[in-house]
């Protein structure tokens, strides 16, 4: 999508777009479309997902048991896998969460170290 | 994996709907289809990527790549049987042959010794500036020794028996041992009188080392004394094979040379003997030395600081370095070299114990270093005539670090004595061993590195063949190096398409190196198969050549296969890095367009690789002329020391060894049970004549003597090798007279006579002991005087011992070699034999094997309680001597020519696969009017510049190599003309049988099938 500069855009840490799929399955199933859809949308189109990477990062998820997979119907009554969180990949998001804060935290301190 | 393996399966389908979705998102976005699918795929990214990656998730990458190359790899080979099949055998040889040979190396050199804990024990070596004052010294030959008269920087494994109780009291060591042979040993009381090996040890020889009894118990302290019941410890495959393994045999009284002997036990298993390659049937104490000794030979030598006989072990403790235990033994050696702490010589004056020393005394030095003690050597007394004569016995196991061309022997089942004595001291001097500045001190060295034993005399060859077969190695390696370029350039088309489709150079490449790896691997298995069959011909073959079979357990251990694994990786890379390499550093474009056998950009740009290929080759070619120099080098040193005149005729000549004493014969008895024998085996039907000597010719055995030459100063000794001799012992060994006469009678009596002075101290006869001589002493000592009457070797009565008459030369007779082939002919003098163990010649009118039968039953009539030594024929003696060269000669041979097969099959690839190539070149030049000659010269002509460029390499590698060898050679030189001349022509005849299969194929292409064929 082009409507913003190149420079604008940020590229994703290793391990930081599980952490963005496992957020967003909080609310609910959803399919791979819809998942990056949301990703994009919530990071005001900041974030730079190529929509293909998605799918390693989701079967690195499901293999860790974070996720589950279900087949379902979308929206529009076509057949689609739906990913949902495991009781297991919540906990993994807190984990994750606090890590990433701590780090958030960490890297704008040094950053900013007056502020 | 499964739950993966599902998921995986509707990938394809998740992603396509994701596209349809971002499709569909943005066609309602109001961009036109086309566009808004190119967006989306666009936004999707690379979908085989994705693909790939997610399949990645689900697999530990490598594994399941590596199997997938496997059988990617697996499947190419299949395709193409016969490359395969070449690749595996050429590679399979080379890696079998190393095995092999690496096999007998780590048998030989690297196994550690069979006790506990090797690496704590050491072996107690002295050196000195100067030989020490001793008389006596004895090496059991498991330990390298240079004691020579008046060498240089002696040095020696062997100390006095108060050396080691001394050594034993200071509390250094752990453990301390002493051992040394007892040398073969006459076993009754269990079956058939039989001869067996007998390792003297100290009470704690086995404690020290860690062993244990399979049964009964090993020797203990209180069993080495001199007053303790007489007990022995059995060989655990002795006890298997002679006494059945019966438990019942512990226990048992055995006599050992006539003395009563009881089983205490036997040995655990893995102990065969303390040195790698000489084992012993049975273990008795120190102490028992004295019971089973002639009392003569033996000298009271428990107590006696100036005999040296004991080879001495220690463990080292854990808290003491080496280094400190080191230098207290060295102070303890050197106080005692230069104060003598103990009284030293009986001699000159000083007051020593009355011994039965014969009248030569101190002043007859007898030495025998190493060897096997021939039948006679155990007993050597001094020499036959008292006064100062000294005597030399060099047994045929001369120290290998003296040169190693000793003999062909094992010097490991003798009991070598020495005798000697220091030059007459002045009066006055203080009588010790050594001055300060002859610097004695004592080593300690590791034991598994110190008791070389036989080893010695096996490393050359060894080293020599693991040279041969790494260059095998090598040519194999580039053979298939040269089979996989070609293939390669066969395979170029669907490498470039593999590139096209996206696959990483990277992985390309381990792709090729997995099968090279797979060729490498799969040529291993069949490589450690060949090994097995070869090193176990190689072992039969060293064993039938010994007088013992050798114990060197060959087989697969885990140092063998590690080596064989890691040889076999190498290898893999080594061919297949290359070829990888270059076949993904290709343009992909022209490749996939043009084919690669059309295109002349393909074929320029192949000029360069086949250069990698005419390259190899020449390689090849040049690795085999090293290896066939060497080969033939060495088979030119056998063909040379077969066709020598060794003086006698050696066929059809029985030979054995016998030691009447050992039966209970004394001195004149001894003479007569030689006549009695030598008559009846003149008797026996076939048998043309018979006699005896102390030691057969050709044997490896030497005895030498110095004494007084006329008219040369009074204190020069001369010296003069020895060999005593029965009646009709020049007539047997058909050794023409050139002047003068045989013994008689009465020249026997003379020598009896001697002897018996020796002896008792009786009086010396009035008259010289008649001696007959070889040319070489008459040249040396005579030139033109007449021989025959000449007197030489008389002394005056001195401190050194009574007067002598000497000797008198009564017959001269031809020169022959002595103990060994490659020793010059040196001055001889035969002596006539009195009372000695000796060794019986038998001319044979037919087969010499087949009257053994008889000979045995001929002596069992006269006593069925002496046992024979040694029986053999002089071919088999010869062929024992020589089969050191025949090893290296035999192997290397079939090795030059498994390279020289190697490098031609790399020679006829390359010009196949050229021909191949350039069919239709060749085509059109035949439709251009070209004649069939011009073709076959085309062809050949590359082949053979390249085997000439190879050869001349070669040769020039090989010139520079083959000095090595130098001291294997005999009577050619390293850089020998003609070896090299005949390898050259061998090369280039073989090399163009190589090229004119290819170059006949390339004269029947068809012109018109050549120019269609594209």
């Amino acid at each position: 999508m082009s409507t913003k500069e190149e420079r604008e855009r940020i590229e994703l840490l290793q391990g930081t777009l599980d952490l963005l799929i496992l957020r967003t399955l909080l609310r609910g199933p959803a399919h791979g479309h819809a998942i990056a859809k949301t990703i994009e949308f919530n990071s005001d189109e900041v974030l730079q997902v190529e929509q293909g990477s998605l799918y390693p990062a989701l079967h690195r998820l499901i293999k860790r048991r974070w996720i589950s997979v279900e087949e379902g119907t979308s929206e529009n009554n076509r057949r689609a896998k739906f990913y949902r969180l495991t009781r297991k990949g919540r906990k993994q998001l807190k984990v994750e969460t606090s890590k990433w804060d701590k780090l958030a935290g960490a890297i704008a301190r040094i950053l900013r170290p007056a502020g | 994996m499964r739950r993966g393996r599902r998921i995986l399966e509707e990938l394809d389908r998740d992603i396509r709907e994701h596209i349809e979705r971002e499709t569909q998102d943005n066609i309602e976005r109001g961009m036109t289809p086309e566009e808004a699918r190119y967006a989306a795929v666009r936004k999707f990214g690379n979908v085989m990527r994705v693909k790939e990656d997610t399949r990645d998730v689900w697999r530990i990458a490598w594994i399941e790549e590596l199997w997938q190359d496997i059988r990617y790899g697996l499947r190419m080979l299949r395709n193409s049987p016969g490359f395969a099949a070449v690749a595996v055998l050429t590679l399979a040889l080379g890696i079998g042959a190393n095995t092999a040979i690496f096999s007998l190396i780590d048998a030989v050199m690297l196994r550690s010794l069979p006790v506990e804990k090797p690496s704590e024990l050491v072996v107690l070596r002295w050196s000195a500036r100067k030989a020490p004052r001793i008389n006596g010294y004895m090496s059991s030959g498991d330990c390298p020794s240079n004691l020579r008269f008046g060498a240089a920087n002696p040095s020696g494994c062997s100390f006095s028996e108060p050396m080691f109780r001394e050594i034993r009291n200071t509390n250094q060591f752990s453990g301390v041992a002493a051992f040394a042979n007892a040398g073969p040993l006459a076993l009754t009381g269990n079956g058939p009188a039989s001869m067996i090996s007998g390792q003297l040890v100290s009470g704690d020889f086995f404690n020290t080392l860690g062993l244990r009894a399979a049964a009964g118990r090993v020797l203990e302290l209180s069993d080495d004394s001199p007053t303790a019941a007489p007990v022995a410890v059995l060989n655990y495959g002795h006890w298997q094979s002679s006494f059945g393994g019966a438990r019942d045999a512990v226990g048992r009284t055995i006599e050992l040379n006539g003395v009563a002997f009881t089983i205490v036990g036997v040995v655990e298993q893995r102990f065969t003997g303390i040195t790698p390659g000489s084992d012993y049937d049975v273990w008795l104490p120190l102490a028992a030395g004295l019971r089973i000794s002639d009392p003569r030979m033996w000298d009271n030598r428990q107590d006696k600081v100036t005999f040296w006989w004991l080879t001495i072990l220690g463990r080292l403790k854990a808290e003491r370095p080496i280094l400190q235990a080191q230098a207290a033994i060295s102070g303890i050696f050197r106080n005692e070299m230069l104060h003598g702490s103990i009284p030293l010589f009986e001699a000159g004056g000083m007051p020593g114990p009355p011994e039965p020393r014969g009248g030569g005394g101190p002043a007859s030095r007898q030495v025998v270093i190493g060897g096997p003690a021939p039948a006679g050597a155990r007993a050597v007394p001094p020499p036959p005539v008292g006064g100062s004569q000294s005597s030399v016995v060099v047994g045929g196991g001369m120290p290998p670090a003296a040169g190693g061309q000793g003999s062909a022997r094992v010097p490991a089942p003798s009991a070598p004595v020495a005798q000697g004595q220091a030059p007459p001291d002045t009066p006055n001097e203080p009588r010790t061993f050594s001055k300060p500045d002859d610097e004695p001190t004592v080593t300690l060295v590791n034991a598994q590195t110190g008791l070389t034993g036989s080893r010695g005399r096996f490393a050359n060859p060894l080293y020599v063949l693991m040279f041969a077969v790494g260059i095998i190695l090598l040519i194999a390696c580039s053979n298939v190096a040269g089979l996989m370029l070609a293939r390669g350039a066969a395979r170029q088309k669907e490498m470039a398409l593999r590139l096209a489709l996206g696959a990483g150079r990277m992985r390309i490449v381990r792709q090729l190196l997995t099968e090279s790896l797979l060729l490498a691997a799969t040529g291993g298995i069949l490589g450690i198969v060949f090994a097995s069959w070869g090193s176990h011909a190689i072992v039969s073959f060293v064993s039938n050549n010994q007088p013992r079979p050798l114990t060197f357990a060959t087989g697969l251990d885990l140092r063998v296969l590690g080596f064989t694994g890691a040889v076999s990786l190498l290898t893999g890379v080594l061919f297949g890095l290359a070829p990888a390499f270059r076949s993904v550093r290709v343009d992909v474009t022209p490749a996939l367009k043009e084919g690669f056998s059309a295109s002349t950009k393909i074929s320029r740009g192949g000029g360069r690789r086949f250069s990698i290929g005419n390259a190899l080759v020449v390689t090849q070619v040049a690795l085999a002329i090293v290896v066939l120099v060497g080969a033939g080098l060495l088979v030119r040193t056998l063909q040379n020391l077969r066709s020598l005149d060794v003086g006698f005729d050696s066929h059809n000549l029985v030979i054995f060894g016998i030691n009447p004493s050992l039966a209970g014969y004394k001195d004149a008895q001894i003479d007569s049970f030689y006549r009695d024998l030598q008559g009846r085996l003149t008797e026996t039907p076939g048998v043309k004549s018979a006699s005896y000597s102390m030691v057969p010719l050709l044997s490896g055995a030497l005895m030498a003597t110095m004494f007084h030459w006329p008219g040369t100063p009074q204190d020069r000794q001369s010296e003069s090798d020895v060999l005593e001799v029965g009646p009709d012992f020049f007539s047997t060994m058909q050794i023409p007279f050139v002047a003068g006469r045989g013994f008689d009678s009465s020249d026997y009596g003379i020598a009896a006579q001697a002897r018996q002075s020796l002896f008792s101290g009786s009086k010396q006869p009035a008259v010289p002991t008649p001696v007959i001589v070889d040319q070489a002493f008459v040249a040396k000592f005579l030139g033109k005087e007449n021989p025959l009457g000449k007197r030489f070797g008389q002394s005056t009565a001195s401190q050194d011992g009574p007067a002598s008459p000497g000797y008198e030369i009564i017959g001269v007779v031809r020169d022959t070699k002595y103990n060994d082939l490659r020793r010059e002919i040196s001055p001889k003098m035969y002596v006539p034999l009195s009372a000695l163990a000796a060794s019986f010649e038998v001319r044979t009118a037919g087969d010499p094997q087949a009257l053994v039968p008889a000979i045995r039953r001929t002596v069992a009539q006269i006593n069925p309680n002496l046992p024979l030594r040694d029986v053999t024929t002089e071919s088999q003696q010869i062929d024992r001597l020589l089969f050191q060269e025949r090893l290296v000669a035999e192997l290397s041979g079939l090795l030059g020519l498994l390279a020289l097969a190697l490098a031609c099959i790399g020679l006829y690839g390359l010009l196949a696969y050229e021909v191949a190539r350039r069919t239709r070149e060749i085509g059109i030049r035949t439709a251009l009017g070209a004649q069939r000659g011009d073709v076959l010269r085309l062809v050949v002509k590359q082949g053979l510049s390249l085997a000439l460029v190879g050869a001349v390499a070669g040769t020039g590698v090989a010139m520079g190599v083959t000095r090595y060898l130098k001291s294997m050679l005999y009577d050619v030189k390293a850089d020998d003309p003609v070896t090299i001349a005949v390898v050259g022509t061998l090369l280039v005849l073989v090399a163009l049988a190589a090229c004119f299969l290819p170059a006949q194929r390339a004269t029947n292409v068809d012109p018109m099938v050549a120019l269609r064929y594209e």
